[in-house]
């Protein structure tokens, strides 16, 4: 840009260094429309927001100097609200900046710059998408963004019992309580057991229900077979039925002394008794089989879907090649299923991590087992909604949910990044 | 380069609102209160617990009337208002007055959320010595107590007499045995939680938390691995290997299926609370209830108490008011009209003493048991022992570990919550 160049300050600079003010660039740009929005917006922002800022960022630092007057963890929140607002505002504050800049170029490129219809017009047309989600994404990061940002926080502060309003203030306390979970016993020793059973619980349980799911829809999707309709119906049943319904009914069902499993079903075929509730290893069993049962009909019926595309050509020419009836499910259906179902697949492993209803609404973690203050089966959310609710740890139950956030969103991106799947967009 | 500008401006304006913000805060410490305080309100709110609204109702008014402020009644799940309150007080539309269960004093008193009273010890003596004591946090009274409950004795007339009905655990142990012989369930009981089983404790000299000189719970004194807790714990185990006690009842859903056994009329007597004196009725079940039995030591067994009681909001802004109401709600008088109302036991006691209700089988049977039980601990340490005491009864029960050992891990356990959870 040699007319940019030019000795002195060029008019973008000016433009830009005076929309420091918003708006004033914009009239220095001879867009006297735009400039006046962008004021009056700044004003009405300024003057709007002064007060959430002031409260906001000094209860963000100090969490409250006084009681019963503050309450920490309503500063908190005020506070992670004034931040996303100022980030909004920054970022209308740069594009002021930026728009400025740019048409002052075009004022030093010996161009007019577009008046206000004409701006509004580009705006429309080229910032089409941007115009149409954001709405959305405001909506997103007040509904969703907030929240993530308040318990991320919360597990920097000492926020339990004793650090509770009207009567105390909560504190800053870094990594303090994460340092806890790994040096305080009870919280040690069980988190490593219930963090082991966790992943077991997720692969194993996930894996089945896939494999399940997939075998079935093979089965039914063979040319032979009739009644398809039928058998698609009756499998995917199970699914139909609300799952905590299904829980409960089996929780029933597994009952030790008077379940239908044991007096009915194992009682026929000469079984003794099984300790289903009682004992924490049947209990994870039968935690297994009920997953398997509520998770394969959704696979299934995706898998059904993807059969259906696999092109028949492929078939036929293995068949003249002579390929047996597990090379082709091997070389063919396969690979087809797993590259267009990975997306699925990954979020049933995350979904089962965690798993919260079954595991609470069937035994609720239990049975309790010798030395730990996690029940047999409690997985890592159980645990930290009993830590939560019985005991009031909010902030050692907002650090374990970081950590297990972290766990699902490293496990979830190796696997996306591994799959061929999100390539192809 | 020009372009730098732009990042290096908006950052610029970042530190600025930063800079200019972070120092100031509320303008003036206490604006806000003084201004609330002064504009009295003319309302008062109380939650009641849910369905037990019609108890008060006419003491609202008469109150009312008098002290020409308008009383308004909501209905709230008690156990559950503390919960509600910890939003509702500071959002400012909180209850003045609120119903909750004496073990949760503890906790609300260590949050700030109740107002201290001024209870003149003439009017403490109103009330039964535990119902009064679960109000009363190092040495401040808190509320007033408004009703008492305690577990008892269910049993099913068709099964059992009143006549036969055993009068010890032991006798209840051998009339188990023949009715396990029959196919039905004798004496059914949760005491693998230790909110039931804690009756076999105190009988045998186990304690949750001792006393301290002054009659305070003292955190530091776990009595749950002592010899008497141990054969309490063996005692108890006995019932379950012996079969007794279905497997089926231990656990989450023991209770649900220890009911279905009682209104099944599988089982000849549950060890349950007055909750249940509606639903077994509903079932169609015709039973009695008593106090719990003796235990084979002659000590007559224990039980939890729990009381209910009104308290004010430290949130409240006419909490002389409610001070006032609460009072005048938990008079004799007005204890005796609810509990003609409601049903529940009254915590005075000349009425709990009086033939009105001696006369009520239902309310008798809690008032005698009342004499032997004692106080949930109401100190917030107590949190830290439900888990830990529950899980080391059922390893016991279910033969996975023997009593002493699990007693002891139960203690360290909850020794170690207890350090964990009070780091300042």
């Amino acid at each position: 840009m040699p007319q940019a160049e030019k000795k002195g300050l060029s008019h973008a600079t000016l433009a830009t260094i005076l929309s420091i003010i918003p708006g004033v660039g914009q009239f220095f740009n001879r867009q006297i429309l735009k400039g006046c929005l962008f004021l009056l917006i700044a004003i009405l922002y300024v003057g709007g927001f002064a007060n959430l800022f002031n409260m906001g960022f000094w209860g963000l630092f100090t969490l409250g100097t006084e009681v019963p007057r503050d309450n920490s963890i309503f500063l908190l929140a005020e506070g992670l609200i004034a931040v996303l607002v100022l980030g909004i505002g920054l970022l209308f504050y740069y594009l002021n900046l930026r728009d400025a800049y740019k048409n002052g170029e075009a004022v030093d490129n010996g161009l007019k710059p577009a008046g206000f219809v004409r701006s509004f017009k580009d705006m429309t047309e080229n910032s089409y998408p941007y115009l149409l989600v954001s709405p959305g994404v405001l909506l997103l990061i007040f509904t969703v963004i907030f929240p993530i940002l308040f318990s991320f926080a919360l597990a920097f502060t000492n926020y339990n019992l004793y650090h509770t309003a009207p009567a105390h203030l909560a504190d800053w306390v870094g990594f303090n309580t994460f340092k806890q979970i790994f040096t305080v016993d009870i919280w040690r020793s069980t988190f490593f057991d219930v963090l082991g059973w966790t992943v077991i619980w997720t692969l194993v349980a996930s894996t089945l229900s896939i494999a399940i799911g997939i075998f079935l829809a093979i089965v039914v999707h063979q040319k032979d077979l009739k009644f398809k309709k039928f058998w698609r119906t009756v499998l995917v049943l199970p699914w139909a039925v609300p799952g905590f319904v299904t829980i409960l009914i089996f929780a029933g069902m597994f009952n030790d002394s008077f379940g239908a499993i044991n007096n009915v079903l194992l009682h026929s075929l000469g079984i003794k008794a099984i300790p289903w509730m009682t004992d924490a290893n049947w209990t994870k069993v039968a935690l297994l089989f009920i997953q398997s049962w509520l998770g394969f009909p959704y696979i299934f019926v995706v898998t059904t879907g993807v059969l259906q595309s696999i092109p028949e050509d492929l078939y036929e020419a293995a068949l003249m090649d002579g390929a047996t009836a597990w090379e082709k499910f091997r070389n063919i259906t396969l690979p087809f299923i797993l590259t267009q179902m990975a997306p699925i697949i990954i979020t049933q492993y995350t979904f089962n991590f965690n798993n919260f209803n079954i595991i609470y609404l069937f035994n609720n973690g239990g049975p309790a087992v010798a030395n730990s203050t996690a029940g047999g089966t409690d997985i890592l959310v159980s645990w930290i909604y009993k830590l939560t609710m019985q005991s009031s740890q909010y902030a050692l139950a907002a650090a374990l949910t970081i950590l297990l956030s972290f766990f699902v969103i490293l496990i979830a991106l190796i696997q996306f990044r591994r799959t061929n799947s999100f390539k192809e967009g | 380069m020009k372009k730098h500008w732009i990042k290096a401006l908006t950052l610029a304006a970042t530190a600025g609102v930063f800079m200019t913000f972070t120092g100031c805060g509320p303008s003036s410490s206490s604006d806000g209160a003084s201004s609330s305080s002064s504009k009295k309100s003319s309302t008062l709110l109380v939650w009641e617990d849910k369905d037990k609204g019609s108890g008060i109702k006419a003491a609202a008014a008469a109150f009312g009337k008098e002290n020409n402020v308008k009383v308004k009644i909501v209905e709230k799940e008690y156990a559950g208002q503390l919960e509600k309150l910890r939003l509702d007080g500071p959002a400012g539309t909180g209850p003045d007055v609120i119903t909750i269960p004496g073990d949760q004093i503890g906790t609300a008193v260590t949050e700030g959320l109740l107002k201290p009273l001024t209870v003149s010890k003439a009017t403490q003596k109103l009330y039964t010595d535990s119902a009064m004591e679960s109000q009363i946090v190092k040495g401040k009274v808190y509320g007033l107590p408004k009703a008492v409950e305690t577990t008892i004795l269910y049993y099913n007339k068709k099964l059992v007499s009143e006549a036969d009905l055993p009068k010890t655990t032991e006798e209840w142990y051998t009339f188990s045995k023949e009715q396990r012989a029959k196919g039905k369930y004798g004496l059914l009981a949760l005491w693998d939680q230790i909110y039931y089983a804690q009756g076999v404790f105190s009988g045998y000299g186990g304690y949750i938390f001792g006393k301290d000189s002054k009659g305070n719970f003292d955190a530091k004194d776990i009595g749950l691995n002592n010899s008497g807790s141990v054969d309490a714990a063996n005692y108890v185990s006995k019932f379950y290997k012996e079969g007794l006690f279905p497997k089926g009842i231990i656990g989450d859903k023991g209770i649900n299926v220890l009911d279905s056994l009682f209104t099944e009329g599988k089982a000849a007597a549950v060890i349950s609370g007055p909750w249940n004196f509606e639903p077994y009725k509903k079932a169609g079940i015709d039973y009695g209830v008593v106090e719990l039995p003796e235990l084979e030591n002659g000590k007559h067994m224990g039980s939890f108490i729990g009381v209910k009681s009104y308290n004010v909001s430290s949130y409240s802004k006419n909490a002389d008011l409610a001070e006032k109401f609460v009072k005048y709600l938990t008079n004799a008088k007005n204890s005796k009209v609810r509990y003609q109302k409601t049903s529940e036991v009254p915590a005075v006691k000349s009425l709990a003493e009086s033939d009105l209700v001696k006369k009520d089988v239902n309310a008798s049977a809690v008032a005698l048991q009342s004499q032997h039980a004692e106080l949930t601990p109401n100190i917030t340490e107590m949190d830290q022992v439900w888990t830990p005491a529950n899980n080391a009864l059922q390893v016991v029960d279910t033969g996975k570990s023997t009593a002493k050992k699990a007693l002891d891990s139960a203690v360290s356990q909850i020794n170690s919550a207890i350090k964990a959870a009070d780091n300042k």
